[in-house]
């Protein structure tokens, strides 16, 4: 009796494992890339049916898009996306709330979201007229030769020869055009939604930093310019601080071109290789 | 006896439960981003996962918070998040179903299901390489994701955009429960 009993014990201890697996794991996996052509690539599904725990949203990622686009603004309805995923996918697999992550991190925020677009709006306009800004910057350099008086190096007692008013005309036109676009990519920089708790890092820094030596030195060329012209005009050597004005000016440009770099850094130098 | 075969029979099932649960205890996932100019990679570690295995079958969930990837330059970072609306949809969220013997194979051949940018895109086949530690099993593999898997519309530096193929490297290790 007692063996007969032991012998029960055991078979039972032995099918204790069956009986555990046989425990059904909920919804059949069924999700299949087939029925879902939208939200796959050809070449990462290349009709493969899939044996895959139920989706999280059963109308399919096209529908997910579509909820996205009519609920941008949305912030409850982004939430209500968000449960879905918190929901249990089948009896056995784990869910997003199983893995211990705050509310913070897994809810939508559609005002952050919102931000994000204004500040890349914003900084791409700083971009677009940042480059567009070098080029009158570019030009009014070179044109600078015409600007300025001439000795005659013939004769270093001569009389100073004056810029003609076309020169100086086009040396102007091309700094004022400058300073104007320099405070319009400045705008859009300062414009740009700042978004809280983060700290600039990388290259953004040195980019950010060089602010510091092409704003003043945009500020002072035109009143060291426009001091040395007055200079010229009265017939007079430009001296004094006025005769800073093409060094302030080059370190301007240098700062400037610099910050264009940094921002684009790290460039990747042999770009023409194809891989 | 017989209270050895019941203490047997109560403590069986935690016991099997308890050996077919996983966790992701380190992780480094990583994107990849090509541009002919450019050639930059963004990095998180802070992705959790879990694994729930019976009758044989498992099922992985890893996820990821899309603001903890780190490309070391802030601007981009933000610039990231706004593409991929990592705002709105702010995990990656990964799932596989995978028979349990697979686990033991050196090269899983997994097939994903990656929640991102409020897209859903399946990934078949991707072979995941494992190594066991001890108990430990890392799971190495590239996921071959595309900006058009997840719509994303692809930056572009100098009016030229980036290359389609984001792919992501994964290296994560998981410890049996």
């Amino acid at each position: 009796m007692a063996a007969g009993r032991s012998l029960a014990a055991l078979v039972c201890v032995a099918l204790v494992p069956l009986m555990t697996f046989a425990q059904p794991s909920g919804n059949p996996p069924v999700a299949s890339a087939s029925t879902d052509p939208a939200s796959s690539s050809s070449s990462a599904v290349p009709g493969a049916v899939l044996n895959l725990p139920d989706a999280p949203v059963p109308n399919g990622p096209q529908s997910t898009a579509q909820t996205q686009t009519q609920t941008q603004s949305s912030s409850s309805q982004q939430t209500q996306n968000n449960d879905k995923n918190q929901q249990p996918q089948s009896g056995n697999a784990p869910t997003l709330g199983d893995l211990g992550f705050t509310p913070q991190q897994t809810l939508a925020n559609a005002e952050m979201q919102k931000r994000l677009n204004e500040r890349t709006h914003d900084l791409k306009m700083h971009q677009t007229f940042g480059l567009i800004t070098a080029v009158p910057m570019c030009a009014a350099v070179l044109v600078a030769g015409g600007a300025k008086s001439k000795k005659n190096r013939s004769n270093p007692n001569g009389t100073v020869t004056g810029p003609s008013s076309s020169g100086v005309d086009l040396h102007v036109a091309l700094g004022s055009t400058t300073a104007l676009l320099y405070g319009v990519t400045a705008y859009y920089a300062i414009a740009a939604p700042k978004i809280p708790g983060v700290k600039p890092k990388g290259a953004i820094k040195w980019h950010r930093d060089l602010v510091w030596i092409h704003a003043p030195g945009m500020v002072l060329t035109p009143i060291l310019g426009a001091m040395a012209l007055n200079q010229e005009n009265n017939g007079e050597r430009v001296h004094g601080i006025a005769s800073a004005h093409s060094y302030v000016a080059w370190t301007t440009i240098a700062a400037y071109g610099v910050s264009i770099v940094a921002v684009s850094w790290p460039i990747h130098l042999k770009f023409w290789e194809k891989k | 006896m017989k209270f050895a075969a019941v203490l047997l029979l109560a403590v069986a099932p935690v016991m099997l439960h308890a050996q077919n649960q996983w966790v992701l205890t380190q992780s480094t996932l990583t994107w990849n981003v090509t541009h002919p100019m450019h050639e930059v990679a963004g990095t998180s570690h802070a992705a959790k996962g879990k694994g729930n295995c019976s009758a044989g079958q498992c099922d992985f969930l890893i996820a990821v918070p899309v603001n903890t990837f780190d490309s070391g330059d802030s601007n981009r970072d933000l610039h990231t998040l706004e593409v991929v609306r990592g705002a709105q949809f702010p995990m990656v969220i990964v799932r596989t179903h995978l028979a349990q013997a697979a686990l033991n194979q050196p090269i899983i051949d997994a097939d994903l299901e990656v929640q991102f940018a409020g897209q859903t895109a399946h990934y078949a086949h991707v072979p995941l390489h494992g190594t066991s530690h001890g108990t430990d099993v890392e799971i190495t593999g590239t996921v071959p994701a595309t900006c058009s898997d997840f719509k994303i519309d692809r930056p572009s530096f100098l009016t030229v955009p980036i290359r389609n193929e984001i792919p992501v490297t994964v290296d994560a290790t998981w410890k049996p429960e």
